[in-house]
């Protein structure tokens, strides 16, 4: 008897495992299916369930399943092009376009819905979203760094609005382990604004590496000097510690830090960012764009559920509700006329912010950036190497890289 | 006499092909968990697999392994030779610490063992990740980290744990000893336990004192126990990635020290890249060197026993 029982779960066992991996043929859609729609997310509860209410009411006749994960960008890779286990939309930044676009899992947004319907979306946003010549996404909100202090100890009227006064501000302040102000310093979506400000850039728009650029190895030799006046770790926790603690005066964090802060019961304050002395142009951070892209399979076997969610998504109360219910700047030009948005102190600084924004890149490239930018960053700023020196030998280590990924 | 040899083979062949069957399931498990991974890898090797040609990948021979070589270069063997440094003072102190804290915990007639057992093997029982990212910001941490707040207190000026090669170094080995002592001192506690006791009590007898005792006896009897994990923790030591990348290298909390073993160079050289061709070839080649490095071993360790 024991035998038998043991033949029968070696049979079974051998048999489930044969059959692993058997699900990836594209078989006919049917009528619930088509009617279905799965969107991978990973945003914060808030979001989506403002972004649930509005699908529910505006596509009655759509399914919507809002799914939750933790390595989008990661599982996408893997099942991108496998119908049954690819998600039909993502609802997630812009710069992983160019991976996807790349691998030829994304359906451009404009063979959806007609160019002309998205001239409300602002320039840069629709900016973000192109790869190639293609818009591939479609943008509902963005995210930019912004100018925060506590009014604690920076009163309104001692907010610096250049780089020259900000430095002096830390010259002044930092003693006895407080600080006028900390920025991961180190950190290349950080540095970016103040490369970007000098004019310089990590990633070209070509797709070649800028980091041995003039006016890059300008911005790192200027940078240099302020980062000499913070603590020298500053991962995302100790900053936003020392910032939450009262320790640092002021900081450049992003719109999520904000209601940490105000938690912690701080007046905190927002403010344009600093203009550089040297070029008089503000310290420029990249801008993320929030939006729906959908999957080539979907598009194919789904159009009319997809065309009809994506309209919703283009909703402009939507966007509104977005930003009331978790500081979102929308991403639809037309908002800002509204009173409610106006009035939003975050959401206005994003706004204003974001007219110097640089668009993160959205290229393949853009994934061995970050990791030799952080590099570089590490040895000016950290390390004391020379900026020149080290801006050449991780421009060639970024150039011999993006080869290797080709 | 012919007939029953026939007879005992054929009994004995059936008797194989039944152990194989029933071992089947399992060897079958393994291939997949173990052996296709590995075959896949090496297959991967040899094409284009990249964003570029994800679903057009083409075989390109051993275009990889000739692009693979240039990642072997001197930053590459200064990584190697780390890596061997790096095993061998981890090994070195693993060893002789927990050999130590094993014949503490083995003391007669001492009181509260199962509390120290249980203290000693606490480390093992939390997520590695966990382990090394509190000690990187409750210990490390130049602001808030329990070390300069002790050195606050005496008056002294912080200190970066991790902001050098030599200081991460040191605080990479702190934090790889802490995760992997548990297992050492189990491991020695149990061959410790084992021993017979009449040894000693006959070198007692003979006059022999703890260094004698220690050398003469418990070393060489424990040796054979002990070296099938000696074995296995070198292994996980010369390819230790989590300790140093968490603590040193992740992105956005990079320390300032240039600090690589073998892979987290080849992370940082090639699997970024997300060419899975190329990674693989590149996987393939230390995998193979890891193979070396076991042969070369066994070699060593059988002659040292002749």
């Amino acid at each position: 008897m024991k035998r038998k029982i043991a033949w029968l779960l070696a049979t079974i066992m051998i048999l489930s495992l044969s059959l692993c991996g058997c699900g990836n043929s594209a078989a006919p859609v049917s009528e619930e299916e088509a009617s279905t729609i799965t969107i991978w997310h990973d945003k914060e509860d808030a979001v989506i369930q403002v972004l649930q209410k509005h699908l529910e009411e505006l596509c009655p006749d759509v399914t919507v399943v809002l799914e939750k994960k933790s390595n989008l960008t990661e599982a996408l890779k893997m099942v991108g092009n496998n119908p049954t286990a690819a998600p039909d939309m993502y609802f997630f930044a812009h710069d992983k376009i160019g991976v996807y676009a790349e691998m030829d899992i994304l359906q451009p947004i404009t063979e959806i819905i007609p160019r002309e319907e998205l001239d409300p979306y602002m320039g840069n946003t629709l900016e973000a979203a192109t790869y190639e010549g293609q818009i591939y996404q479609l943008p509902i909100y963005y995210e930019t760094l912004l100018f925060l202090y506590n009014r604690r100890y920076m009163p309104d009227d001692a907010v610096p609005s250049t780089t020259e006064e900000l430095y002096a501000y830390m010259e002044a302040k930092t003693n006895g382990g407080h600080y006028g102000f900390v920025e991961q310093h180190s950190t290349p979506y950080y540095a970016a604004g103040w490369i970007n400000g000098f004019g310089g850039s990590i990633l070209k728009e070509d797709g070649t590496p800028g980091l041995d650029d003039e006016s890059t190895i300008a911005a790192l030799e200027y940078h240099k000097k302020f980062a000499s006046l913070m603590p020298g770790e500053t991962e995302y926790a100790t900053v936003n510690t020392l910032f939450n603690e009262g320790m640092a005066h002021s900081t450049i964090g992003g719109p999520w830090l904000i209601p940490t802060v105000r938690e912690s019961g701080m007046d905190v304050g927002v403010a344009p960012m600093p203009v550089i002395d040297e070029t008089q142009t503000p310290i420029s951070p990249y801008m993320g764009v929030q939006g729906i892209q959908v999957l080539k399979l979907a598009a194919e076997r789904k159009p009319q559920a997809v065309e009809q969610v994506l309209r919703a998504c283009m909703d402009q109360q939507l966007e509104i509700d977005l930003a009331l219910a978790s500081g979102c700047a929308p991403a639809r030009e037309d908002c800002y006329s509204e009173a409610a948005i106006a009035e939003d102190e975050v959401v206005m600084a994003m706004k204003e912010t974001a007219e110097h924004a640089v668009p993160m890149p959205n290229r393949p490239e853009m994934d061995v950036m970050w990791t030799v930018t952080g590099n570089l960053l590490t040895d000016v700023n950290m390390s004391g190497k020379d900026v020149a020196e080290s801006a050449a030998k991780a421009q060639e280590e970024a150039l011999q890289l993006i080869e290797a990924m080709k | 006499m012919t007939n029953n040899g026939t007879n005992k083979e054929n009994c004995k062949r059936k008797d194989a092909l039944i152990s194989y069957l029933w071992a089947g399931p399992s060897l079958i498990l393994i291939a997949l968990i173990v052996v296709f991974p590995i075959l896949y890898t090496a297959y991967i090797s040899f094409t284009n697999m990249n964003v570029y040609h994800w679903n057009n990948y083409e075989f390109v021979g051993l275009h990889n392994y000739v692009n693979a070589l240039l990642v072997f270069d001197s930053g590459f063997l200064s990584a190697l030779l780390m890596t061997i440094f790096w095993t061998l003072v981890n090994m070195v102190l693993q060893l002789v610490i927990a050999f130590v804290l094993a014949s503490l915990l083995n003391i007669k007639k001492l009181r509260l063992r199962n509390v120290y057992k249980t203290l000693l093997i606490f480390p093992w029982a939390m997520p590695g990740y966990v382990s090394i990212l509190l000690w990187k910001t409750g210990m490390f941490n130049s602001q808030f980290g329990l070390l300069n707040q002790f050195l606050a207190k005496l008056g002294k000026e912080p200190v970066r744990w991790l902001g050098t090669n030599t200081m991460a170094f040191i605080s990479c080995t702190v934090v790889n000893l802490w995760l992997a002592l548990p297992f050492m001192i189990t491991i020695i506690d149990g061959a410790l336990q084992s021993l017979d006791k009449s040894y000693y009590e006959n070198a007692l007898l003979e006059g022999a004192t703890w260094t004698q005792r220690t050398r003469y006896i418990t070393v060489p009897m424990i040796k054979p126990i002990i070296a099938p994990s000696v074995v296995i923790t070198i292994f996980t030591t010369f390819k230790q990635f989590d300790v140093i990348y968490l603590l040193t290298q992740q992105v956005g909390s990079k320390t300032g020290s240039s600090l690589h073993t073998i892979l987290t160079y080849a992370y940082e050289n090639a699997f970024i890249t997300n060419n899975y061709g190329y990674s693989s070839a590149v996987s393939i080649i230390i995998f193979a060197l890891l193979i070396l490095f076991t042969i070369l071993g066994e070699r060593g360790g059988k002659g040292e026993k002749a």
